[in-house]
């Protein structure tokens, strides 16, 4: 019973998060599901390219700042005075608005997106936001690690394993290899995922309002895409022009949300 | 409405069974205590009827309904939902190892909060009548800057003044020294067994405990099934394990040790001192016994003789050589100087379920421990595993599947199988019944006959002073009056 359970709870995920992977495919494919019409216009073709960018966002900012957040965790429970200065950072960090901290690092390469080609801009553009939604995500995930691992090493592990003769690395090494940290770095992959989906779509919502297309950085996001059809809500629009990316964010996000909330049965 | 009614209940761990076939109900308002050996399933069984036995590891058959309502139907462990109506209908399950219901990144004034809203002023008064404890002083500390008997202390008194009808009690004295547990027996017998108000159903190895409370009923689990008693059963006809003992001579000397440690506090860290001025010697093929209130320092001084712990001043002699000077502080790893000393000291903590990784079985562990230093061979594990009442077959066990008493001896064989100079042991004999107890005790005496080890036993209870420990010290005696700085 629990085995099909989890099949379906996998089944849900994958469809949840479908929007991502969909928007690699061809655009010839949905020619036979979706009106030929509303293939053709540029907003089929935005609502791809955005979701596209979107999946590059998450999976790049994903893998960064996981591999940033495990580094810090491990290297803060290894020695408490390299843990206290990264503390010190991150909690600084933390006290700024994200949306903040995102326009912050556009600053420096403003003139950079403004005088290159689109496709250059476009990459600096990634390169940039990736690196805001790295920061920004990076003291709850850091804290999200050391916490339980310094749990299990100062409370549990460290006497014996230490009068074994292991050091302490390998002991932190091992434990963060133990069934309980891989469960909380899952949990701490998803938080990653959903508060820079969260970034990415403000971003982008407030680039499209501030700037419209004509302004830089050039951030193709699902929620430039909302807030450039905001109009469509009202009389004479087209409401699916709206709904349709919202829809689509709200069931990655659930996904998300649902990876997040994933607390395996712990051990008696 | 009956608190606990169990029909055709059956318990199985893979293919042992720990309860089989079980018809067993308490009435409301009754106090019951389940006595048994260790391992035979009492914390397992009490842990099913909390709801919290993973349905991955343990399998069910028969029904079971607490508080009137169904909890495991035709052996279905039943969902989130009825399991939340028997939660809120009143029942509390106060685990042995209470410190674990502690959330470490909370403080425990947010722990109070979160574990038993607004019973704050009755746990105050509670803890200062009975157990001397100001909670004020812990209350803006995090989980891991108390001792582990303030958070024994505190925890039960958390779990034990949250409202409800129905209390599950799992092995309460584990962590009590004797002066608490008198008085912790006051505090079940005033507060919580007199008024009958509230169904009370404890499991217990210790008899001396047991005798001192008031309970109506009492049953022992054994090989599965549950027998009620007439009368609670003799502690007489203990004899203490007679060995010979190898050679003698000064050991380890301790002179004028201190140990310090820091504690978070709202305007920094502050340095508080465990104690201070301490000097003893401990000698060759003599069991010394460490007693004295929880929190005074008794885990440090084996910390500190292992040199897992920064802050010791003084001199730690072995053989001329001063630990203290050899390793100022942990740093995470020993310098050379030190790793001849480390290899011939070995420590059974007071939770053996950590002393093995968590994902491996015991034999993988061990295999990984013995690769690390000199801890001797898998058939010299199996060996001491039969002196201390276990089988081979526990070689292929995980540790969140043995019970916390063949958790110890498991610990305490492997303990013996690294064949230390220098033995330290812990709490060692805490979830162990009293029977088991010779058997482990006399495992060590034997080792004891033929290494001469320097042998050092911390420990609350009255039972292991009695039979195992020759030469006791009572160390806030040792170490005259507890200082703060």
């Amino acid at each position: 019973m629990k085995k099909q359970f989890n099949i379906l709870r996998i089944i849900c995920l994958i469809i949840l998060a479908s929007p991502l992977g969909l928007a690699w495919l061809p655009v010839d494919v949905f020619k036979n599901i979706v009106p030929s019409s509303f293939v053709e216009s540029g907003y089929f073709h935005s609502l791809f390219l955005s979701f596209r960018e979107l999946s590059i966002t998450l999976a790049a900012t994903m893998l960064f700042a996981m591999l940033l957040s495990v580094m810090l965790g491990y290297v803060s429970v290894l020695s408490m005075h390299v843990g206290r200065g990264f503390a010190n950072v991150l909690n600084a960090v933390e006290s700024i608005p994200a949306i903040l901290v995102a326009l912050f690092c556009y600053a420096p390469v403003s003139g950079y997106l403004a005088r290159h080609s689109s496709s250059a801009s476009t990459t600096m553009s990634l390169l940039v936001f990736v690196l805001a939604a790295t920061v920004t995500t990076l003291p709850e995930a850091v804290r999200s690690i050391a916490i339980p691992l310094t749990d299990l090493y100062n409370q549990k592990y460290s006497l014996s394993f230490r009068s074994y003769g292991f050091t302490k690395k390998r002991i932190l090494t091992v434990l963060m290899n133990t069934a309980l940290m891989r469960n909380t770095l899952k949990r701490v992959a998803a938080g990653i995922l959903l508060k820079t989906l969260v970034l990415d779509c403000s971003f982008g919502f407030i680039i499209q309002l501030g700037f419209g297309s004509y302004g830089t950085p050039a951030h193709l996001s699902p929620g430039a895409l909302i807030a450039a059809h905001r109009d469509a809500l009202f009389e004479g629009g087209t409401p699916i022009l709206f709904w349709l990316p919202s829809v689509m964010l709200i069931t990655i996000s659930v996904a998300f949300l649902l990876m997040l909330n994933d607390r395996r049965e712990e051990n008696a | 409405m009956t608190p606990i009614s169990l029909h055709r209940f059956s318990i199985h761990l893979g293919q042992r069974v720990l309860l089989r076939n079980c018809d067993f109900s308490i009435e409301a308002g009754s106090s019951t205590v389940i006595m048994g050996p260790t391992g035979t399933g009492k914390s397992v069984f009490l842990k099913s009827i909390a709801g919290i036995l993973p349905t991955k590891i343990f399998s069910f058959e028969g029904d079971m309904q607490v508080n009137g309502f169904n909890a495991y139907s035709a052996g279905r462990k039943l969902d989130f939902r009825a399991w939340s109506q028997i939660e809120q209908s009143g029942l509390m399950f106060v685990p042995a190892e209470t410190a674990q219901v502690m959330n470490p990144s909370l403080t425990l004034d947010q722990n109070l909060a979160l574990l038993a809203p607004g019973c704050k002023a009755v746990i105050e008064k509670r803890l200062n009548e009975y157990f001397s404890l100001d909670f004020e002083a812990f209350a803006r500390l995090y989980p891991d800057e108390v001792s582990g008997g303030e958070m024994q202390r505190i925890t039960l008194m958390i779990l034990l003044s949250r409202s409800g009808n129905f209390i599950l009690l799992d092995e309460p004295t584990v962590n009590l020294d004797r002066n608490l547990r008198k008085h912790f027996v006051d505090f079940l017998n005033k507060e919580i067994l007199a008024a009958k108000d509230k169904t009370f159903l404890m499991v217990s190895h210790d008899l001396d405990f047991i005798r001192k409370l008031t309970l109506d009923q009492a049953y022992m689990l054994k090989e599965g099934d549950i027998e009620r008693l007439e009368s609670l059963p003799e502690m007489e006809g203990y004899e203490k394990p007679e060995a010979k003992k190898g050679a003698t001579g000064t050991a380890i000397e301790l002179q004028d040790v201190s140990q310090t440690y820091f504690k978070r506090g709202i305007f920094g860290e502050r340095t508080f001192t465990a104690f201070k001025g301490l000097n003893l010697v401990f000698e060759r093929s003599t069991i010394y016994g460490i007693t004295g209130p929880s929190g005074c320092g008794k885990s440090s001084t084996i910390k500190a003789i292992l040199r897992l712990m920064d802050g010791t001043k003084g001199r730690i002699l072995m053989e001329g050589s001063d630990l203290v000077a050899l390793k100022p502080g942990e740093t995470g790893s020993d310098p050379a100087s030190f790793k001849p000393f480390r290899r011939r000291m070995t420590v059974v903590q007071q939770d053996s379920r950590f002393s093995f990784f968590p994902d491996l079985s015991i034999r993988e562990s061990f295999e990984q421990i013995a690769a690390a230093g000199s801890a001797g061979t898998l058939e010299e594990l199996t060996a001491n595993l039969e002196k201390v009442g276990l089988t081979s077959a526990h070689l292929d066990a995980y540790p969140q599947s043995l019970s916390s008493g063949e958790m110890k001896r498991v610990d305490i064989a492997r303990a013996l199988t690294a064949k230390p100079d220098i033995l330290l042991l812990d709490e060692p004999f805490a979830h162990i019944d009293f029977e088991t107890r010779l058997h482990v005790m006399k495992a060590i005496s034997e080792y004891l006959a033929v290494h001469a080890t320097i042998l050092v036993v911390v420990t609350h209870e009255d039972f292991d002073l009695r039979y195992f420990v020759e030469k006791s010290y009572d160390f806030p005696e040792l170490v005259g009056q507890f200082t703060k700085e």
